[in-house]
């Protein structure tokens, strides 16, 4: 009898400790982001911000009481070596969502990768229009603010700030930065501006002083510019050295002066203008405390990279919680329509495209900070819902 | 019409002259590489960056930059004379020399671009101006560094080719050049004379990293910026010929300059690509032949 | 080719194809998805390694832009099983047929020069393609094209899916073993010989009558089929193309792999794709540094070993038949 309590027992508790510790299996989030190469600064702010989140969550009990483990892989800015990369960690890593992507290319390219998974992902960084727009996915969601939004936060406060502008527009030559320009040439003209010129560098421009001669002789009042990273340094020093913004408001996309490249452009950047989604600056509560938390840990500020991906991860853990699984079909109900607090205050996850919507704000780079200038609501600043595959 | 000449072409030719000094510099160290070792070195725009780095190091702590402009290529030089003798030399003697060494010095490139993005980080880096401010050329403001930088870089270019072509260790170096077992049977220490001249290219190529470094900034991958503009110049001006680094560079920046007032900037680099094919389908050896040509 | 040579050459030959059946067998039993599709990819590579090989390793001609022709078979492939209709057969038939004219036209431009010129000029022609590839908003422009639909294949068995991870290993490892073996044929051609004598001696090849620009050409022609079906078979595993295809990157990884499996044997440039694929993935988990690692491999068997791994198992071959060889 006893021997037979005994057997009972050991077989229970088995059984127990086989479900225990599927309870106590971690959520695996698998981030795939540029670990070398030109984005590796915008892959680290990734990987801070979603680090920081991901210590605050664990030392809190985790998503549904189960540790939250990130694993990592370079996806090299490259779209060939991030599907290669994401599919490893969708079926050998086992993740239950993936997130990090930075280039437009590589989102759309993972996306698809998700969906033949059968899992969800999330960027935080790319901007392109199109991700929640013609090429939307069911598997894709999109936490930062778009393009169209940081157009209509920029061109609400030029129209306050500088009415009936003369803009000449210069950007990179590919899919991003035309696509940013035409977005807020059509944003701005609509509000009044006019367009005295457009050139277009290629990539990776050296030197912008053939351009020089162009835009002296547009005369404009404001220049707009969507070129990014080192290309922002070059252009803008150059300008500093010819004189070409003497007189001349500067204003970009939100991705044209970050903190990765602010030190490199230094006084030049002074007075530039931009929409984005976030400012260190923002002086609410809880931005103050992730600030200060994100500088203790990384002694250095967060960008809208930093902020959106450590916002990412609370995104996750509350639609969890309210789908009480991270099974795919059920966390993506519970996704859509979500609202969460992130440090740039409560975002909802709009259902018709997966598109997050957040106030938006104009900010102005005065000696080395980004301050906030302008604002405008959620409603006002995304624009309409072009996604149609869902 | 003159209004034009004045304010939309001249500043244009100036500013092709500026960047075609930069152009120039970069190509003149890889001419000569060839030219003489008969090495195709695809890790020259990593010693060019190499010089920019180094550059940023030596302001940071304090070195004044006119002082750097001495010791940059001081310091590149023995670095390029370590790379010859222990890397490219071993591979030197086989039969299948010119691809052996165009693969090693790519693998160097490889090696020394992660080297620079682990020790200075992957963010771009800004070198101040040594001289700020803008000068009236013709009605139109004109940075002084620009300026400084197309006479200094002249100054420079005419030296090297004096040194080439005017001196008893240039002498040396074109007999080596020109038949290497000749010059060792005369007395000439050949493998050594190549070791100093890689390291002389590859120096040249670190000073122009420094001196443009405060008009392009400074980052892990500025080697590829203008590698391309810089063999398409060696190529068509001719491998191993100065004079022909020279005028081609000219010719090739005005070329770029001009034409981005026409055509839509991206169809610059297939432009001058296209030169390129053009002039080796006519000239195979480019416009100047090689080293001994001058 | 001597006798060591040719053995070491069968030796690998045999170790992959062993290697690829186990590979299918354990990995349809166990379900796996990922390896198996890994190592789909390697051999996509390993295709164009293999056209690399060809001009470089046995007709003397290093291009230093194939990714030119992969990424064109790719993008055609692309355009052709999504806009066109899903056919595998129709895909590669056509990518066959325009990379040829692609390789044909290009070698005019190519082919007026030797040695480092050659190798600068297919650099560029691919740079310049590419930037015009980059470009154009028809073709996905930078971000590439996405949704290829997965293809199914008709045979007299049934039809087979390419989702399923063995079925796209095992049509991809017949492909490129057809490109492999095609290749190899032709080696055995008066033609391989004309092209050995270029690489050895292409002047005195005219001393004794033979031209050289004609074989040149057909061998260029030949790197460019194999380099496009190779590319084709690109947007059937992942589905999707992107301008990254044709940059030098590609076109520069493809030459370390025939330099480390071993310039001139042709399967060297199979098996340095797949040791160079395994490479990258491990060592890229480990580190982000991993540009750096194989940077310093590649130099040093450019130096200590530049007959790559078949050159070193000929050496070995050699010592441990040396005694029985006199």
């Amino acid at each position: 009898m006893k021997r037979r309590v005994l057997i009972l027992s050991a077989l229970l508790s088995t059984l127990f400790s086989v479900s225990a510790s599927a309870q106590t299996e971690p959520v695996k989030v698998g981030v795939v982001t540029p670990l070398s190469g030109v984005y590796a600064g915008i892959g680290q702010q990734v990987r801070w911000g979603l680090e920081l989140a991901t210590r605050e969550i664990n030392a809190a009990g985790g998503i549904n009481g189960r540790r939250v483990e990130l694993i990592f892989e370079d996806e090299e800015a490259n779209p060939a070596v991030a599907t290669q990369k994401a599919e490893k960690l969708f079926q050998v890593n086992r993740v239950d969502f993936l997130t990090g992507t930075v280039s437009s290319g590589s989102t759309l390219a993972v996306g698809q990768v998700a969906e033949r998974n059968n899992r969800l992902m999330a960027t935080t960084v790319s901007f392109a229009d199109s991700i929640t727009g013609d090429r939307c996915s069911p598997n894709v969601f999109r936490v930062n603010a778009r393009a169209g939004m940081q157009s209509a936060a920029l061109a609400a406060w030029m129209v306050k700030e500088r009415p009936n502008a003369d803009v000449f527009f210069l950007g990179p030559d590919y899919e991003m930065g035309r696509s940013t320009v035409a977005a807020f040439k059509a944003a701005a003209t609509a509000r009044g501006a006019k367009a005295v010129g457009e050139v277009f560098a290629p990539l990776d421009n050296k030197d912008y002083s053939p351009y020089f001669g162009q835009i002296r002789a547009a005369k404009p009042s404001v220049i707009y510019t969507s070129v990014a990273g080192n290309d922002t340094v070059r252009f803008f020093n150059q300008m500093a050295e010819y004189g070409v913004n003497k007189n001349v408001v500067l204003v970009g996309a939100s991705g044209t002066v970050t903190s990765q490249n602010l030190a490199a452009i230094g006084k030049a950047a002074e007075g530039f203008v931009t929409g984005a989604g976030y400012s260190p600056k923002l002086d609410s509560p809880q931005n103050r405390k992730f600030v200060a938390d994100f500088q203790a840990a990384y002694k250095t500020l967060p960008d809208l990279y930093g902020a959106d991906s450590y916002g990412l991860m609370y995104f996750l853990k509350t639609a969890a919680e309210k789908a009480k699984s991270v099974e795919t079909d059920k966390l993506r109900v519970a996704m859509r329509d979500h609202e969460w607090a992130t440090p740039q205050g409560t975002k909802r996850m709009r259902a018709g495209d997966h598109q997050a919507m957040q106030e938006m704000y104009a900010v102005r780079i005065e000696k080395g900070d980004f301050n906030i200038i302008g604002r405008v609501s959620p409603a006002d600043a995304i624009g309409p819902d072009a996604c149609t595959r869902f | 019409m003159i209004e034009t000449l004045q304010f939309v072409y001249a500043p244009q030719i100036i500013n092709g002259l500026s960047i075609g000094v930069a152009v120039i510099l970069m190509a003149l160290g890889l001419t000569i590489i060839f030219g003489l070792l008969d090495v195709i070195n695809m890790s020259h725009g990593e010693f060019y960056a190499a010089g920019a780095f180094l550059g940023l190091t030596l302001v940071a702590i304090g070195v004044p930059f006119w002082v750097c402009i001495v010791l940059v290529p001081a310091v590149l030089f023995p670095l390029g004379v370590i790379t010859e003798k222990f890397l490219i030399q071993k591979v030197f003697n086989s039969k299948e020399r010119h691809i052996l060494t165009l693969l090693l010095t790519f693998g160097i490139a490889i090696v020394l671009e992660d080297l620079f993005k682990i020790i200075w980080g992957a963010n771009p880096s800004k070198l101040d101006s040594p001289i700020q401010g803008a000068v009236d050329l013709l009605g139109v403001m004109f940075p002084k560094y620009r300026l400084f930088l197309m006479i200094f870089g002249a100054l420079i270019i005419t030296g090297v080719w004096v040194l080439i072509y005017r001196t008893p260790i240039g002498a040396i170096i074109r007999a080596s050049a020109h038949d290497r077992n000749m010059a060792a049977s005369l007395g000439i220490p050949v493998t050594w004379v190549h070791a100093l001249t890689f390291g002389f290219g590859v120096a040249l190529a670190g000073l122009a990293g420094i001196l443009l470094a405060p008009i392009y900034s400074v980052f892990p991958t500025m080697g590829k910026d203008f590698i391309l503009m810089a063999f398409s110049v060696v190529i068509v001006g001719g491998l191993g010929s100065i004079k022909g680094a020279v005028v081609a560079g000219l010719l090739l920046t005005q070329l770029q300059s001009i034409s981005s007032l026409f055509i839509s900037p991206v169809w610059s680099d297939p432009l001058v690509f296209g030169v390129m094919i053009i002039v080796l389908m006519f000239k195979p050896s480019g416009l100047y032949g090689g080293l001994k040509n001058g | 080719m001597d006798k060591t040579g040719r053995l070491a050459i069968r030796a690998v030959e045999i170790a992959l194809l062993a290697s690829a059946f186990i590979l299918v067998i354990v990995g349809t039993i166990t379900g796996d998805s990922f390896y198996l599709r890994l190592a789909t990819e390697a051999l996509i590579f390993g295709g164009l390694a293999l056209s690399v090989d060809l001009l470089l390793g046995i007709v003397g001609l290093l291009s230093l832009g194939q990714a030119l022709y992969f990424g064109f078979g790719a993008y055609l492939s692309a355009l052709i099983l999504k806009e066109v209709y899903p056919s595998f057969l129709l895909a590669m038939c056509l990518v066959g047929i325009f990379s040829a004219a692609l390789g044909y036209i290009a070698s005019f431009i190519a082919l007026r020069s030797k040695g480092v010129y050659f190798a600068l000029i297919t650099f560029g022609l691919a740079q310049v393609v590419a930037k015009g590839v980059y470009n154009t908003r028809a073709l996905g422009a930078s971000d590439g094209l996405i949704g290829v639909p997965v293809i199914k294949l008709w045979t007299p068995f049934g039809e087979l899916d390419t989702a399923n991870p063995s079925v796209l290993f095992g049509l991809t490892f017949l492909v490129i073993l057809c490109l492999y073996y095609c290749v190899k044929y032709f080696l055995t051609t008066p033609m391989g010989s004309i092209w050995r004598g270029i690489r050895s001696n292409e002047h005195r090849l005219s001393f004794i009558g033979i031209e050289s620009t004609g074989p040149k050409r057909f061998a260029f022609v030949i790197a460019a089929i194999v380099a496009g079906l190779s590319g084709a078979l690109y947007p059937i595993l992942r589905g999707f193309v992107s301008p990254e295809l044709l940059y030098f990157a590609v076109s520069g990884n493809a030459v370390i792999t025939v330099v480390l499996g071993g310039v001139g044997t042709l399967i060297g440039a199979i098996f340095g794709s797949v040791l160079l694929t395994v490479l990258k993935s491990v060592i890229g988990t480990i580190t982000a540094h991993h540009h750096i690692v194989i940077g310093l491999i590649f130099v040093f068997v450019v130096i200590a070993a530049p007959g790559g791994l078949v050159g070193w198992l000929k050496k070995k071959l050699d010592m441990r038949l040396g005694a029985d060889r006199d």
